[in-house]
């Protein structure tokens, strides 16, 4: 071991009390946190250009009429009001209410029994955990193309031929605009409940191994003990998640756009894809910007219950 | 008896789940013509791998791939090694600002991405980046997401081996490559894996940023094939080459997405 000889930047060094100018100030603070400098500084720039400024600009955009082509000009709350007065922008917020309506309950209780059983002690848990968990980590491209196919609504769809055996004429599906929102919230079940089992397999394992003991002692029956103990006790879990999985299904756009394009009769237009077609269908992009605000206040809006609700303690991602 | 149906759910369940994957495996191997009259089309009597060979054949393909390859694999490293340092120094270090700047962090997370697509696409295209890579590639040097599990997770450690590797003289650079990496190897092949998927399965930056064929990404070209008629074959061979990479790096860094999941969700 080599003795090196303390060098006077060293926190550990007494400081000899004096008035420091401004300029010495800076000059310790450098030496004692270069690294910090060195990295944060790009970065922080990096930040700025890609995130900051973009978030400022759009919402400058929202006063703007741009083409791309030919100058901006002020049009002021013009595609604000325009906003209040389209229709297919309400439809398509109250489509992406009813998706997060048929896919958030379905997606937890899917995780949370997967999340049961597997905790329960079963052979092969890591197996089994990624079976589960493998669409989570499949693209969205991947996954629609096989759905487009099972649901197709000809006699020939595999998922008619075997509502078939059970007597179900056979089904539209994606054509039906009744049932397409559904079959697209049946495919991000499926995509997420994975995530959503483990956020419940980590709930599972922090509950109280003696709460379990005591009630088999009194003699309480497995459904009781869910029932009084475990769903209760989860309950940060189930309000976490339903906060992170609402939050996605507003984003949901992949869908839409791999396997219906909105329709049919808009039934399946949602926010993001609207905006995706005013912005880059139609090159309206200052209304796509007053689209992705409404967006933003949304999901703003839901993080905001969960912070009040939840304490700081907890982090919403 | 309880345990019979447990066992009979899960292995229901699990099939459910495999299914999917199955299908596009087996389709992929099939010429598929009668796909549309089928729907048992999936199961092989005449396997061949024509479709293969029409993607291999075709050029654009292996182009995706490539594409692919190149806007995933640069910033996995580079989110690796800057989220690291970036939470190596919230965690540990002390400079004027850093609550300040931590918090405002936090807070745009909260931004969703579909918000920046309109103005980043206005500001790609001044600066001459659409159809390019660095549209791709510069956004997503690092991330915020990562930056918040590295500092999570240094938080966690004593500082003792640090204090120790100081007094042996080591200097900030020096404790973080021979102290703090080493030690958080697992957090750092978290926030790689997480890259990985994000980067190599986004679709909506990629539509908006690439519009010529030859700039794809994969997922951009599947979905650019999806749907056509006659195309099943073509577009499940393609599925299962892209999902290939995805499920290797499943298979092996699997550990780090649930610790992944569990660090960023529950504390």
């Amino acid at each position: 071991m080599t003795l090196i000889e303390p060098k006077t930047n060293s926190e550990s060094f007494i400081a000899v009390p004096q008035k420091r100018s401004f300029g010495a100030r800076v000059k310790r603070e450098w030496n004692k946190n270069a690294i910090v400098y060195v990295f944060l500084i790009p970065v922080l720039i990096h930040f700025f250009i890609f995130q900051i400024f973009p978030f400022a600009f759009s919402f400058v955009l929202t006063f703007l009429d741009w083409k791309i082509i030919g100058d901006p000009e002020f049009v002021g709350l013009k595609n604000w009001q325009r906003f209040l007065e389209d229709k297919l922008a309400w439809k398509a917020i109250w489509n992406t209410v009813l998706f997060s309506i048929y896919y958030i309950i379905p997606t937890m209780a899917l995780g949370l029994i997967l999340a049961l059983i597997i905790n329960s002690g079963v052979r092969m848990k890591a197996l089994f955990k990624g079976i589960f968990f493998l669409p989570v980590v499949t693209s969205f491209v991947i996954i629609a193309g096989i759905w487009g196919w099972l649901f197709r609504g000809t006699e020939s769809g595999m998922i008619n031929y075997l509502l078939s055996f059970i007597g179900v004429d056979t089904q539209l599906f994606l054509a039906d605009s009744s049932q397409a929102l559904l079959v697209l919230a049946g495919l991000s079940v499926f995509k997420v409940a994975g995530s959503t089992m483990i956020y419940y397999f980590a709930g599972l394992q922090s509950v109280d191994k003696q709460l379990y003991e005591s009630a088999r002692i009194d003699g309480a029956s497995p459904m009781r003990i869910f029932w009084s103990i475990t769903f209760p006790l989860l309950k940060p879990i189930h309000f976490y998640v339903a906060i992170v999985t609402t939050i996605g299904s507003f984003q949901i756009f992949d869908s839409t756009f791999l396997l219906t394009g909105g329709g049919p009769n808009y039934a399946t237009t949602t926010i993001v894809f609207y905006l995706y077609q005013q912005g880059f269908g139609g090159l309206n992009l200052s209304y796509a910007a007053v689209l992705s605000y409404v967006l933003f206040f949304i999901i703003l809006f839901i993080s905001l219950i969960q912070r009040r609700y939840m304490g700081k303690e907890t982090k919403y991602y | 008896m309880g345990k019979f149906i447990k066992y009979l759910a899960l292995i229901l369940l699990a099939g459910c789940f495999l299914l999917p994957f199955i299908i596009m495996t087996l389709g992929s191997f099939k010429e598929m013509q009668f796909a549309l009259l089928d729907p048992l089309f999936w199961i092989p009597d005449d396997p061949t791998i024509s479709n293969y060979k029409y993607l291999m054949g075709s050029g654009m393909f292996l182009r995706w791939i490539f594409n692919s390859v190149v806007i995933t694999i640069i910033p996995v490293f580079t989110q690796m090694f800057f989220c690291a340092i970036l939470g190596y120094i919230f965690a540990k270090k002390q400079f004027p600002g850093r609550e300040v700047i931590f918090w405002v962090f936090m807070a745009v997370i909260m931004i969703p991405q579909q918000l920046l697509i309109i103005p980043k696409y206005i500001m790609f295209a001044d600066f001459g980046w659409i159809n390019t890579y660095w549209a791709l590639i510069i956004p997503e040097l690092w991330g915020i997401m990562g930056v918040f599990l590295v500092r999570q997770f240094l938080q966690s450690i004593p500082n003792d081996l640090e204090e120790a590797a100081r007094i042996d003289g080591a200097n900030d650079l020096k404790v973080f490559f021979k102290v703090i990496l080493p030690l958080s190897v697992p957090v750092i092949a978290t926030v790689g894996t997480f890259s990985f998927i994000s980067n190599w399965n986004d679709l909506f930056q990629p539509l908006i940023y690439m519009t010529q064929e030859e700039m794809f990404p994969v997922t951009v070209g599947l979905a650019s094939i999806l749907g056509k008629e006659g195309n099943f074959g073509i577009e499940m061979a393609g599925s299962t080459l892209s999902f290939i990479p995805t499920f290797l790096i499943f298979l092996f860094f699997q550990r780090y997405f649930t610790e992944g999941i569990q660090m960023s969700g529950l504390k």
